[in-house]
This record gives structure tokens, C-alpha cells and sequence, in this order.
């Protein structure tokens, strides 16, 4: 079974969105469902700093030993941070995916969007 | 995130004698040539710590441990099996004797290539076959075919399972078994177990498709479960891995090994692929002969090299070789990400004028990626 943390919010996509100190920031990353799935993680093509997204756009890539996954944004806004040490060490991302293997922070324009709660993810992970 | 995900329930039809024990570890299943065989295992799951990557270290630092019993099995037996398989295949079997085992090529009138195999010698009358698994059917359909009234064609692809026990530390594996064996490479016995002589007899060869030192084994197919937990167990001693297709497919690519269906195939010769080696042109008459003569004699049109890339490009099959000019010169047959060397490798077919050390680009997705030209093996091969 993976792990599905009560307090984040999931897109269909296996993504998470967790809130941060500032209400306008979120921190993006894929879940452990989606790590899992991927396999060893080798190379990850991170979102732009200062990147302009919209919700569902493609703004990254996953490469894992045996196939390659996008990253579609779960919101709309601008790339503040983005986790620059995934570069070098990938792997973060299978080991903690909720925690280190986060990938990038998001100052949303406009409300969210509607993504699912903790126990509707599990549901479709299930 | 939703596309790529490996998925095990569609399509499955044959399954390995080890298939429910592969499920009860939560191994991550997929299709193989039509039969549903592991990827990987868990990380964390069961007491397991695998992955691709950490299975792929295994064999080349310790020892791993695969079931690849989807691998076909033919055994072909009456006067004159030898010769008659010798007729069938590229390499000559004049070469070896009873007791070992050689790399053929299975070829059809073209020179196109239905199957590489490997072939065991049990005697002058007795040849024994391990096709892959999606061939299987049609090699043996093919040599049935041909075979003459005295020889008798046999597919037994679920009479054996096949493990195979790879890395520097899988002769103490075998030597817990009991076993005081002294092959060479691809030499190859029949024989029980003291401490198991329920199991039947085993064929074990020196042989593999990783590069290291290791064996294979072929249990008879019921008896193929209780010693694959027998290895389960000893490996642990060596902090072994059981190992998955996955660590397979990276083992063998570093290699430069030929995957059939990717490096090789009906469209693919021996000449262009890097398996040359294998075709015995001094031989009497074999199957595909003629067009392959030919081919050498004008030259290949396309060539199988080995690229590594330069930067952080992952090459996948099926991606664009272009010159630095930019204009295609091949595409990628097999690519990974190298756990070795920790950049990406792959297999090309490219133009015969691109040869070693020369620099070309991938195509990766849009993005050209920086690769060189480069003698395989990716790493040195410490089979023997």
C-alpha cells in the first residue's frame, strides 16, 4: 500500500499539493503511488524558475531507469522555488517523495482548483 | 503522471511455475514475449530492498538471482540431431562438443533473423534449444518442418524453468548448493543435488546475459519453486538480490548484448547487427547463407554501433541518430540509463560510415542530446 498523507490535496495525475506559510504558495510534488510506479528514478527535468503555469500543463519531466513521465502542473501561477537538489540526487524522490522529493513552489493566480482530498486518492490508488 | 505505468493485468497468458510466489512478494509484473514475468521488487516490501538499480548493482558487485523461464526450450533428438541443427543455424556446431552449449542465430532465407539461441550438446543425437520466448512457436515450427522421418522435434517450453545465478559471488552459491563444478564458460552438466536429490536432476551451464560470471539453471518445471527458494535463501548470505527483467535489460544493454525484436530481427541481419561473430561463412550450407554472403560482400546498408551519451540525455528505442549537421543517420534500437556509468547508453543502427569515436546527437524528445561513438561492451565482461 502507499502512503497517502491526510493533509495534502491530489490530482489525478499523482500529484500532491501541500500549502506553505505564505497563502498564496503551494509546494508541488508526485506521490508515492506515482514513485513507486515510476520505478528508480534517474533524471528529473525540474519546471523553470519564474515559469508562468496554468493547471495541466506540462512543466517538467521524470525519468526513471525504464520509462519517462511529465510533470503537468497541478495549479495555475508562477514558479517561485523549485528543488534544485533533485538534480543531483533524484532518488529523493522514491525515498521521500512527500518530504525531500518535493519538486517546486507554486504562487497561485486566481483560487485553486478543485483536486481531490486524501481519502478520494486512495480510493483511486486502491 | 498517469500514462506509463507497467500494468499486469492485461493480455497475461502463460505464467512462470515461480508466478504466484512473484505475486505473494508484490513484484512489479509485466508482459514478456506473452508471459507475464516480474520487472522488479519492492522496495521495502517483505524484507525486499530492490529496484532496478539496487538489483542491477547486485549482480555486478554480488550476486542476483532471476527466473527467466518464459525463455522457450526445444529439444531435438534421433541420428544426426547435430548435424541437422547445424544446417539450421549460423555459428557451427562443429565447433563444440557434447557438454556445451553455443550462440546461434536462427536465421530465414533472407538472412533475416527469426531467433538468436542458445544450443546445448548432449550428444550427436541429442540437441537441446533455448529460443526467447515470443519465438519459441516458430523456431519449432521451423525445424519440425525440417526435420528428417528420424529426428523428433519437441517445444517442452513448460518442461523447465530457467534461473539464472549472476555475479562475482555466484560460484559460492553454487558451491552451497553443494556442487563442485568446474565448467568453462558455456560448458554445461545435468546433475542432482546431494543435499536435494527431489528436485530431479538440473542442467546448469556457465552462462548469462549480464556480463558477470554466473550460471543458469533449468530445474524440471515442478520442482522449479522449492529450489528457487533454496537460492532465496543462500543468496542472502551474499546480500544477493532477487532480480527482475528490468536489471536484465540494464545488465545486458552495458553489455552491448543484442536483444531480439530490438537489435535484432526479420529486418535486422547478423551483418548489421554486432553479432558477425556468431555466422560461420566457411560452413557448409545453412539456412540464410546465400543472402548473407551477399550482404557482407556489398556492405551493409546500416550498422549497430554503441553511443554514450555525453550529458544527461536518456536515449529510449525508436529515438532519431542524427550527424552534427543535423541530418538522421539511424535510430536508437535499445536505451537506458546506465547504472554503471550513471549517464545514458544505448544501441543505434546507424549508417556504416559512423564509426568508433565518431560524435553524433539524439534526439530525446525535441531535445538533442551529445553522444560518441564507442566500442561496446559499455563495461569490460567478466564472464569468464
Amino acid at each position: 500500500m502507499s502512503e497517502v498523507p491526510n493533509e495534502l490535496h491530489f490530482t489525478a495525475e499523482h500529484e500532491w499539493v501541500a500549502g506553505t506559510e505564505d497563502p498564496n504558495i503551494y509546494r508541488i510534488g508526485i506521490t508515492d503511488f506515482a514513485q513507486s510506479a515510476l520505478g528508480d528514478i534517474v533524471y528529473i527535468q525540474l519546471p523553470k524558475k519564474g515559469l508562468q503555469v496554468s493547471t495541466g500543463v506540462i512543466c517538467g519531466e521524470i525519468e526513471s531507469t525504464k520509462s519517462v513521465s511529465e510533470i503537468y502542473s497541478p495549479l495555475t501561477g508562477e514558479v517561485v522555488r523549485v528543488n534544485e537538489s533533485l538534480e543531483a540526487a533524484p532518488e529523493r524522490i522514491n525515498s521521500d517523495s512527500y518530504g525531500a522529493g518535493w519538486i517546486a513552489e507554486i504562487k497561485i493566480t486566481g483560487p485553486l482548483p478543485e483536486l481531490m482530498s486524501a481519502e478520494k486518492y486512495r480510493q483511486i490508488t486502491a | 503522471m498517469a500514462k506509463d505505468y507497467a500494468t499486469s493485468d492485461k493480455f497475461s497468458v502463460m505464467k512462470s511455475p515461480l508466478y504466484d510466489w512473484h505475486r505473494a512478494v508484490s513484484a512489479k509484473m509485466a508482459d514478456f514475449g506473452g508471459w507475464e514475468m516480474p520487472i522488479e521488487y519492492p522496495k521495502g516490501v517483505n524484507g525486499f530492498s530492490g529496484g532496478t538499480l539496487s538489483e542491477h548493482y547486485a549482480v555486478r558487485e554480488r550476486v542476483g538471482i532471476f527466473d527467466v523461464s518464459h525463455l522457450g526450450k526445444i529439444s531435438v533428438s534421433g541420428a544426426g540431431a547435430k548435424d541437422f541443427v547445424n544446417t539450421m543455424v549460423t555459428n557451427d556446431l562443429a565447433k563444440i562438443a557434447a557438454g556445451s552449449a553455443q550462440y546461434n542465430l536462427f536465421c530465414n532465407h533472407d538472412g533475416g533473423v527469426i531467433d538468436d539461441l542458445i544450443i546445448y550438446e548432449f550428444s550427436e543425437d541429442k540437441i537441446f534449444i533455448i529460443p526467447n520466448a515470443a519465438n519459441c512457436e516458430q523456431v519449432f515450427l521451423d525445424l519440425a518442418g525440417k526435420a528428417p522421418s528420424q529426428i523428433v522435434v519437441k517445444n517442452i517450453h513448460q518442461d523447465y524453468a530457467v534461473f539464472a545465478i549472476q555475479g562475482p559471488d555466484s560460484r559460492r552459491v553454487i558451491a552451497k548448493l553443494g556442487l563442485e563444478l568446474d565448467l568453462g564458460y558455456m560448458e554445461f552438466t545435468k546433475i542432482a543435488l546431494p543435499s536435494f536429490p527431489e528436485f530431479g536432476e538440473i542442467i546448469i551451464c556457465r552462462t548469462g546475459y549480464t556480463g558477470e560470471f554466473g550460471y543458469e539453471l533449468l530445474p524440471e518445471w515442478d520442482s522449479a519453486e522449492k529450489l528457487w527458494q533454496v537460492l532465496v535463501n543462500e543468496i542472502s548470505e551474499f546480500d544477493g538480490r532477487v532480480c527482475g527483467l528490468g536489471a536484465r535489460d540494464t545488465l545486458r544493454t552495458e553489455m552491448g548484448y543484442p536483444l531480439h525484436g530490438h537489435e535484432l530481427s526479420l529486418e535486422i541481419s547478423p551483418v548489421q547487427a554486432s553479432v558477425n561473430w556468431a555466422v560461420v561463412y566457411e560452413k557448409d550450407d545453412f539456412v540464410g547463407k546465400r543472402a548473407l554472403e551477399k550482404e557482407k560482400q556489398v556492405g551493409p546498408k546500416q550498422i549497430s554501433r554503441a553511443l554514450k551519451c555525453e550529458d544527461r540525455g536518456i536515449p529510449r528505442a525508436g529515438m532519431k541518430v542524427l550527424n552534427l549537421e543535423g541530418e538522421v543517420i539511424g535510430q536508437v534500437t535499445s536505451g537506458t540509463f546506465s547504472p554503471t556509468l550513471k549517464v545514458g547508453i544505448a544501441l543505434a543502427l546507424l549508417k556504416p560510415e559512423y564509426k568508433v569515436s565518431g560524435k553524433v546527437q539524439i534526439d530525446v524528445r525535441g531535445r538533442l542530446s551529445n553522444a560518441t561513438i564507442v566500442k561496446a561492451p559499455f563495461i569490460p565482461s567478466r564472464v569468464r
